[in-house]
C-alpha cells in the first residue's frame, strides 16, 4: 500500500517565540525547525502500517523552501521510503499547498493520505479537510486508532465529549491526533540510509494549480502578559470584585 | 580553513540523540542515580538508536560506514547532557569494540564486532585505569609477560564498567615498561579466565547508577592471538586521545546540562520581586558558565577534527579533557551556587551534576568516540 504523508517544517515547540517589532512575522534567527509534531504522529503510523503489512512505501511531501529537505530528510531516516519537495520561494496560503498536494497525490495515487491534524505553528487545522474535498475521498480526522482491513479502514476519532469509530473505503485522508502513537526516534542506520533515499523537488509553478492567495496575514502579536493572581480574604470579597471589577456578575 | 558546519548526517544524529537524552535520558537520571540501577529498557531503547553499530561499517557487519570522532563526540556530549552514567553505560560496548574496529586482524573483528552489530545490547569494557595515586597510563604497572605461545597478565584494574556482565574485557598492559606508549598492548580476556578475579561493585561518589569494578590479573595466561591488532599490536596514543576526546565531550554534556538547568531557574526565581536572573551577581555567573561549555566544546571538536583527519591529536586531546573536566566542575558547582539552598538538595539535579562532574579529573578511558 502506498501511504503519501505532507510534513511541514515548523519551529521546535521548546523554542520561544519572538514577534517581530513589525508585526509581519516571527524572528527565525536561533529558531531550530522541526518536523511538525503531528505530522510526526502521521510518519509514525505509516511507517507502522507498512511494517504490519510487511510491504508498501511511505511517501513524504512537502511545500515550501529548500531548507524544508532537512525535515524530509529526517522523515527519511525514520524510516519513510522517499520524499518529494514541492518546491515554493514564497510561502504560500493553506488552500494553494493543499491544491499542491492534491495535484500531485493525484499522480501519485497513494491508498492512503496520513497527515498531522494541524501545525502547531499556524493551527490553521484545515489541510487534510481540503485534500479529502479536493480529492473526493473520504476523510477521518483527530484520529487516535486506525485500523485496516482490506480495503476498508476503520478509524477512531476524538470528538468534543468522547470517542467516535467512522469506517469508510480507500483511498481516504486520515488526520492525526496527539494520541494515536509515539514517533519513533531516527536511528542512526536510518539516518545513514536516508542519504541514498530519494528525495526529489518538483517546482510548484510546474504543477499547474492556482496559487493565488486568499489569506492574508494582516499581523502578528505576542499574547498580552498575564497579570499574576490575587488572593482574596473571603466569600463576599470574591462576589464584591467578580462584580464591581471583573463585572462577570 | 577552520569550519564549525556539521554535515547534515551529523545534524540529524545530534537532533536524534538530543531528544533521546532530553525525553527518556534525563527523566531516569535521578531514580538511577538513587538506586544505582539502569532500567534494561532504557539502555534497549538507546541501543536500538544504534549509537555504538551504526560507526561500525557494513563491511565488519555494522551499519555505518566511517567512524568519525567528531561525530563520537555530538553523540558523547548529548547523551551525556542527559546523564553521565546512562550514557557511560550505554556507550560502554564502544570501549572493545571500537579498538577491535580499528586495530584488530580479520580474526578479532568476526570474534568481537558480530555480538556488538545484533539487536539487542551486547555489554562490553575495557581496563585501563589502575588503582594507584600516582597512575599514568604511559607507564603502566599491569604487565604482559610473553611466555612461549602465551600471555601472563598480572596486575590491577579500576573503574572497570559493566566488567560482570562482559563477555571479554579489552585489558591494558605494558609488555614493555620501558618504552612508554608503544609498550602498551591490549588483550582481549574472556571474563571467566583463570587467574581474572572482579571485585564487589565499586562505590562511588559519583556516577551511581554505572556498575564499575576493580579487575586483579594474576598469573593470567592467555593465548598470544588475545594480543589485540596480532602481531602489529596497537596505537595506544591514538586510543587515548579518543577516550580522552570522548570523556571531554561528555564533560560539555555534563557541564551544559549544569548551565541550561541553572540558567531556567534562575529566569524563573524571583527574589525582590524580580528573577533572579537579573541580578548581575547571577548573571555574570551564567554568562561565565555560558563561556566555559562553549570553550571547551571548541577543544573537543578541534581535537576530534584532527583524528578524523588522521592527524595526531595527544596534546589536542588532553588539553580538551583537562579544560572540560575543570569547566564541568566549576559550570557544575555554580549552578549548585546559582539554586543556593536549592541547589544542594536532591529534589534538583545539579547536586548530582556537580558529584559526576567531580570524576572526570579521575576517569580514563571511561568512553571512547
Amino acid at each position: 500500500m502506498k501511504i503519501l504523508v505532507p510534513v511541514k517544517r515548523v519551529p521546535d515547540p521548546a523554542t520561544t517565540i519572538r514577534v517581530l517589532p513589525d508585526g509581519s512575522g516571527i524572528a527565525t534567527d536561533n529558531v531550530k525547525w522541526v518536523i511538525n509534531p503531528f505530522d510526526e504522529i502521521a510518519i509514525e503510523e505509516a511507517l507502522r502500517i507498512k511494517e504490519k503489512q510487511g510491504s508498501g512505501e511511505v511517501v513524504l511531501i512537502s511545500v515550501g523552501q529548500t531548507a524544508w529537505q532537512e525535515q524530509l530528510r529526517t522523515g527519511l531516516a525514520m524510516g519513510a521510503d522517499r520524499a518529494i519537495l514541492v518546491k515554493a520561494d514564497t510561502p504560500l496560503d493553506t488552500l494553494a499547498i493543499a491544491r499542491a498536494i492534491a495535484k500531485v497525490a493525484s499522480d501519485e495515487k497513494p491508498e492512503l493520505i496520513i497527515i498531522g491534524k494541524q501545525a502547531i505553528d499556524d493551527d490553521s487545522n484545515q489541510i487534510g479537510q481540503m485534500l479529502a474535498e479536493m480529492l473526493g475521498w473520504p476523510q477521518a480526522t483527530f484520529a487516535s486508532k486506525v485500523e485496516l482491513a482490506g480495503e476498508k479502514c476503520t478509524v477512531v476519532r476524538e470528538v468534543d465529549g468522547g470517542l467516535e469509530t467512522v469506517a469508510f473505503p480507500m483511498p481516504a485522508v486520515i488526520t492525526t491526533d496527539l494520541r494515536l502513537n509515539e514517533p519513533r526516534y531516527a536511528s542512526l542506520p536510518g539516518i545513514m540510509k536516508a542519504r541514498k533515499k530519494p528525495l526529489n523537488e518538483i517546482a510548484v509553478d510546474s504543477l499547474g494549480v492556482d496559487l493565488a492567495p486568499k489569506l492574508k496575514i494582516k499581523t502578528l502579536n505576542a499574547p498580552e502578559k498575564r497579570q499574576a493572581g490575587r488572593k482574596v480574604a473571603s466569600v463576599e470579597e470574591l462576589v464584591q470584585v467578580l462584580h464591581t471589577e471583573a463585572k462577570v456578575i | 580553513m577552520v569550519s564549525f558546519d556539521l554535515s547534515e548526517e551529523q545534524r540529524m544524529i545530534r537532533e536524534t540523540v538530543a531528544a533521546f537524552a532530553t525525553d527518556e535520558v534525563r527523566p531516569a537520571a535521578r531514580a538511577a542515580d538513587e538506586s544505582g540501577a539502569i532500567p534494561a529498557e532504557l539502555i534497549a531503547k538507546s541501543w536500538e538508536l544504534g549509537l555504538v553499530r551504526g560507526a561500525i561499517p557494513e563491511s565488519a557487519g555494522g551499519y555505518g560506514d566511517a567512524r568519525s570522532a567528531v561525530t563520537g563526540a555530538l553523540i558523547a556530549e548529548e547523551l551525556a547532557f542527559g546523564d553521565l552514567a546512562i550514557a557511560m553505560h550505554a556507550l560502554a560496548p564502544r570501549l572493545i569494540a571500537y579498538p577491535v574496529l580499528e586495530f584488530g586482524p580479520d580474526e578479532q573483528r568476526a570474534a568481537i564486532l558480530n555480538k556488538f552489530c545484533a539487536d539487542s545490547f551486547a555489554a562490553g569494557a575495557s581496563a585501563i585505569v589502575e588503582p594507584r595515586f600516582d597512575f599514568d597510563p604511559l607507564a603502566m604497572e599491569t604487565t604482559a609477560a610473553r611466555d612461549g605461545a602465551s600471555y601472563v597478565l598480572d596486575g590491577a584494574k579500576c573503574f572497570v564498567p559493566l566488567a560482570t556482565e562482559s563477555d571479554t574485557i579489552l585489558i591494558y598492559a605494558a609488555t614493555n615498561r620501558t618504552a612508554g606508549a608503544a609498550g602498551v598492548d591490549a588483550f582481549i580476556v574472556p571474563r571467566g579466565a583463570d587467574g581474572l578475579a572482579i571485585s564487589e561493585r565499586e562505590r562511588n561518589m559519583g556516577l551511581k547508577a554505572l556498575a564499575t569494578y576493580e579487575v586483579k590479573l594474576e598469573h593470567c595466561r592467555i593465548g598470544a592471538d588475545a594480543r589485540l591488532g596480532g602481531a602489529n599490536g596497537i596505537n595506544f596514543t591514538r586510543i587515548l586521545a579518543e577516550h580522552r576526546v570522548a570523556l571531554a565531550a561528555m564533560a560539555v554534556g555534563v557541564a551544559r546540562a549544569a548551565y541550561e538547568y541553572a540558567r531556567a531557574y534562575a529566569r524563573e526565581r524571583k527574589a525582590f520581586g524580580v528573577p533572579i536572573a537579573t541580578k548581575q551577581a547571577i548573571a555574570f555567573m551564567l554568562a561565565e558558565m555560558a563561556i566555559e561549555v562553549d570553550a571547551a566544546r571548541l577543544l573537543v571538536w578541534e581535537a576530534a577534527s584532527r583524528l578524523d583527519k588522521g592527524e595526531d591529536a595527544l596534546k589536542e586531546s588532553y588539553q580538551a579533557r583537562n579544560y572540560a573536566a575543570q569547566a564541568a566542575l566549576t559550570v557544575a558547582d555554580n549552578a549548585v551556587q546559582t539554586l543556593g539552598g536549592h541547589g544542594y538538595i536532591r529534589e534538583h539535579p545539579v547536586e548530582m551534576f556537580l558529584r559526576n562532574a567531580r570524576g572526570f579529573a579521575a576517569f580514563e578511558g571511561l568512553a571512547t568516540v
